[in-house]
C-alpha cells in the first residue's frame, strides 16, 4: 500500500478530512507529520531565505520530516483560486515547485493545479488527474472525490459547533491511522463560565469573558508557532471564539462592511471574522494573531485596524514570527484580558483600542 | 483639478506631454528621495513593500505641491499590488487629505478600462479617436524616451567620460515631453541620438554584462534602485534589463487581447524550476536567469522589496536554477532601512568578483558557479 505524507501546516487545518478520505477510498495509507516542534521550524528555516514567511518554513520541515519518515509521495496542492474574483497568495501557488526546489531528495509529490473559475471541466480533470496516480477507473475516483465532499461537509458542521479544528481532528483520530497522542490539543477546551474555578486567579472575574481569535487556521491552531495561544487564554478563564465558529452569513456581512469586496480568497479568516466579532454583543475582545511578512496580512490588517478603530473596538494585533518570546507574548495577552474584564466591570465599558502596531502597546 | 499619477520610469514625460496639450493641470510628483520613503513608510503598514511605501510618500509629496486628485491602477491578482489604490486612499484619508480624490482604473479590462477611465477624467465628450491618440501619442514619447535610456546604459560603461552620457541622458526627459507633435518628437530624438554619437568611447574595451532582474518597479525606476544602473555604468558594466513600460504596455494593451502574453522563451526556461505562474516577475526572474546564462552573460543582479510575495519565491528556486546555469546571482533586497553606501560596497564586490571570474574563465581555469 502506499504511503502518502501529508504535512500537517498550511491548509492542512482546513481540508485534511477531506484529502485523507480521497486518498483512503483509493486505497492509499495516510501519513500526517507530527505537531510542529523545534527540530521542524529548524530544518524548515536552514532550507528557505531568511524572508520567507514563517508557516512556509514550517511547512518545508513537515515535508523534511515525512521523506525522513519514508512517505512514498508528499500531497502537496497548488491552489490558485477557490472562488471567482479572488486569489490566494502566490506561494499556495507555487508550493510543490517551491518545495522541491528546497527539499534535497525530495520523495514525488502529489500535486493538483486548483483554479475554480476556470470552471467545473476543469476542476473534475484536476481530480481525475490526482486520482490516476492509484487508480485508472473514473468511477472510483469519482466516488473517492464524493465521498472526500462528504467529510469536507461534515468536518465543516463540526466546526460550527464551537470546536476548534485540533478538537475535531483529535476526536477523529483513531479513524487516521495516527496514534491519538499526536494531536496536541493544548488546554482545556471553552468551559461555561464560572465553571473553571480557581485557574484564572486576576482578581477579575474573567471567566465571564469573551475573546475572538481571528488569523488564518495555520496561525492560530500551530500550537508551537503560537506558543499554544488558545490554550493560555483559556488557562485564563476566557473564553474563546474563532473563524470557524462564526456563521457564514455573519463573515461574508464582516467583509463587506469593513472592506467591502472580497480581494483575497482567505479573507473572510482575518477581515470577515474580526467584522463579526467586532458586531457580537457577546464577544469582549478580538485579537488578530498574524505572522511577521505576511503579504496578505499586511493589507488586511490594515483593514481590520483601521475599522477598530473608528468603531472604538477593544482589539490587539499579535505578530508572530520565530523569535516571538513566549513571556512578552502572555504579558501582553494578561494585559489584554485585564483591559476587557476591567471594561466589562464598568456598567457601561469605554471604548478603547489597544492596536498595539510594531509590538508596542499604547499604555492605558 | 490638479492630476498626480505614482512615478514609474518614464512615465512622467507621456503624462506631461499628454496632459499638457489637454489643458489639464499635472503635478508632477518630485523624484523619489529618502524623505519620500520615510513619509511612505512612517504612514503604511509595517511590512508593506517599498514601492506601496514610496507610492504613498510620492503622492504626499505631490499633494503637498497642489495636486488634489492622484491616478492609481487596481485589478484583482496574486500580488497585493491590485489592492494598492484602496489602502492610500484609505490613508491619505485618515492623514488629513480628506480632499484628495482617487481615481482608479482597472487594468484587468486592458485598453477598454484604460479608455473608459481617461473619458471619466477627461470629459465624456472626448471621442474614442481622440482618446487613442492621445495613447498612441503617449507611447510614443516612452517608446523614444526608453530607446534613449537602452543607449545610455550601452554608452555608459563604453565611454571615455560616464558623466556625459549621464548629462545628455537627463537632459532627454524635459526635451522629448515638449515636443508636442510627431514630427518634432521625431526631430528632438534624432537630435539627442545624433549627441549621443559623438560620445568618445574606450578604444577595444568589452564591458562586463550584467542582467538586471526582479520586481517590475524596483528595475524600472531609478530612485527605487537607487541608481544602480548608472552606478554599474560609470564601473564599465553594462546593464540590460527586460522591465520596460512600452514592452509592458504592448503586451498588456494589446498582445494580452489576442490571447498572446509575453514571449514564451523565458516561460519555457523557467519551467523546470517553477511551473505555475505565481504573479509578478517570478517567472521572468528565473527563466531570464537560465537564457542569460546561456548566453555567456557575467552576473545576474536579482532586485526585490523586501516582503515582496512572488519575487521571494524565484529567490528561493534561484539556487536551484544556478546550480544547473552556473552565473554569478546578487539578490538585493531593499526597504526604508537600506542605506545606499552598503548597496554600492555590495555592487562593488559583485564587479570585482564578476572580473576576476572573467580572467579566470579566458585562463580556462577555476569554478563557474558562485552566489553571493
Amino acid at each position: 500500500m502506499k504511503r502518502i505524507g501529508i504535512p500537517r501546516a498550511l491548509l492542512y487545518y482546513q481540508y485534511f478530512p477531506m484529502w485523507r478520505t480521497f486518498f483512503e477510498t483509493l486505497g492509499a495509507q495516510v501519513v500526517v507529520s507530527l505537531p510542529t516542534n523545534r527540530e521542524v521550524v529548524t530544518t524548515g528555516q536552514a532550507r528557505l531565505v531568511a524572508e520567507t514567511c514563517l508557516p512556509v518554513k514550517i511547512y518545508a520541515g513537515h515535508v523534511c520530516w515525512l521523506r525522513d519518515q519514508g512517505a512514498d509521495s508528499i500531497f502537496i496542492p497548488a491552489i490558485r483560486s477557490v472562488e471567482d474574483g479572488a486569489y490566494n497568495c502566490g506561494k499556495f501557488l507555487g508550493l510543490p515547485d517551491l518545495m522541491k526546489a528546497v527539499v534535497e531528495d525530495c520523495p514525488p509529490l502529489l500535486e493538483i493545479d486548483l483554479d475554480v473559475p476556470k470552471g467545473q471541466r476543469e476542476l473534475y480533470k484536476a481530480i481525475y488527474g490526482l486520482g490516476r496516480h492509484f487508480t485508472a477507473n473514473p468511477l472510483k475516483i469519482k466516488k473517492a472525490a464524493e465521498a472526500a465532499w462528504q467529510a469536507h461537509l461534515g468536518y465543516q458542521a463540526r466546526l460550527r459547533t464551537g470546536l476548534t479544528p485540533l478538537e475535531v481532528l483529535e476526536d477523529t483520530a483513531d479513524m487516521f491511522h495516527v496514534p491519538r497522542s499526536q494531536f496536541q490539543v493544548g488546554g482545556t477546551r471553552n468551559v461555561r463560565p464560572g465553571t473553571l474555578a480557581g485557574t484564572a486567579d486576576f482578581g477579575l472575574r474573567t471567566s465571564s469573558l469573551t475573546v475572538a481569535v481571528v488569523g488564518h487556521p495555520y496561525c492560530v491552531y500551530d500550537t508551537f508557532m503560537n506558543h499554544d495561544l488558545l490554550a493560555k487564554l483559556r488557562q485564563m478563564g476566557v473564553r474563546v471564539v474563532t473563524y470557524e465558529m462564526a456563521p457564514e452569513e455573519g463573515i461574508e456581512e464582516g467583509i463587506r462592511r469593513l472592506a467591502g469586496t472580497k480581494y483575497w480568497t482567505y479573507e473572510g479568516e482575518v477581515v470577515g471574522a474580526a467584522g463579526y466579532y467586532f458586531q457580537e454583543p457577546q464577544v469582549d475582545g478580538v485579537i488578530s494573531v498574524a505572522v511577521f511578512a505576511c503579504g496578505p496580512d499586511s493589507t488586511m490588517l490594515e483593514v481590520v485596524r483601521h475599522a477598530a478603530k473608528k468603531e472604538g473596538q477593544r482589539y490587539m494585533s499579535l505578530i508572530i514570527d520565530e523569535h516571538t518570546a513566549e513571556a512578552g507574548l502572555v504579558t501582553r495577552l494578561e494585559a489584554f484580558v485585564d483591559m476587557l474584564a476591567r471594561c466589562k466591570r464598568r456598567a457601561s465599558p469605554p471604548p478603547g483600542l489597544a492596536s498595539c502596531q510594531g509590538g508596542i502597546c499604547p499604555a492605558n | 483639478m490638479k492630476v498626480t499619477a505614482p512615478r514609474a520610469g518614464n512615465l512622467w514625460v507621456a503624462l506631461r506631454a499628454a496632459l499638457d496639450q489637454l489643458g489639464v493641470e499635472y503635478v508632477e510628483p518630485p523624484r523619489p528621495t529618502q524623505r519620500t520613503l520615510n513619509l511612505g513608510a512612517r504612514y503604511s503598514p509595517e511590512w508593506m513593500c517599498v514601492p506601496f511605501k514610496i507610492v504613498l510618500g510620492n503622492f504626499i509629496e505631490a499633494i503637498e505641491l497642489g495636486a488634489d486628485t492622484v491616478v492609481m491602477a487596481e485589478g484583482i491578482n496574486l500580488c497585493r499590488l491590485g489592492y494598492f489604490a484602496k489602502l492610500h486612499e484609505q490613508i491619505l484619508h485618515d492623514i488629513g487629505y480628506p480632499h484628495v480624490k482617487m481615481l482608479r482604473f482597472s487594468w484587468q479590462e486592458k485598453i477598454i478600462g484604460l479608455v473608459k477611465f481617461l473619458r471619466g477624467v477627461l470629459g465624456e465628450d472626448l471621442s474614442w479617436r481622440e482618446i487613442v491618440g492621445y495613447i498612441k501619442y503617449g507611447l510614443q514619447q516612452i517608446i523614444v524616451m526608453e530607446d534613449l535610456e537602452k543607449r545610455a546604459h550601452r554608452l555608459r560603461p563604453r565611454a571615455v567620460n560616464p558623466e556625459a552620457v549621464s548629462r545628455l541622458w537627463q537632459q532627454a526627459g524635459p526635451r522629448v515631453s515638449a515636443a508636442h507633435t510627431a514630427p518634432r518628437l521625431k526631430a528632438v530624438a534624432k537630435a539627442i541620438h545624433a549627441e549621443l554619437d559623438r560620445v568618445e568611447l574606450k578604444p577595444g574595451f568589452e564591458p562586463l554584462r550584467v542582467a538586471f532582474l526582479g520586481e517590475f518597479m524596483m528595475v524600472l525606476e531609478p530612485s527605487y534602485n537607487m541608481d544602480l544602473e548608472e552606478e554599474l555604468g560609470k564601473r564599465g558594466v553594462e546593464v540590460v534589463r527586460h522591465s520596460w513600460i512600452a514592452e509592458w504596455a504592448k503586451i498588456w494593451l494589446f498582445l494580452e487581447l489576442i490571447g498572446l502574453g509575453h514571449g514564451d522563451d523565458f516561460k519555457k526556461a523557467a519551467r523546470p524550476y517553477l511551473r505555475r505562474d505565481v504573479s509578478g516577475e517570478a517567472m521572468q526572474t528565473l527563466g531570464e536567469t537560465v537564457l542569460h546564462a546561456q548566453e555567456g552573460f557575467d552576473g545576474i543582479i536579482h532586485i526585490q522589496p523586501f516582503t515582496c510575495m512572488p519575487e521571494i519565491m524565484a529567490q528561493n528556486i534561484m539556487p536551484r536554477v544556478v546550480s544547473d546555469h552556473p552565473i554569478p546571482v546578487l539578490p538585493l533586497l531593499v526597504d526604508e532601512q537600506t542605506g545606499r553606501a552598503g548597496l554600492i560596497t555590495r555592487l562593488e564586490a559583485f564587479v570585482d568578483l564578476m572580473e576576476r571570474r572573467r580572467v579566470l574563465k579566458r585562463r580556462g581555469t577555476g569554478s563557474q558557479r558562485g552566489v553571493v
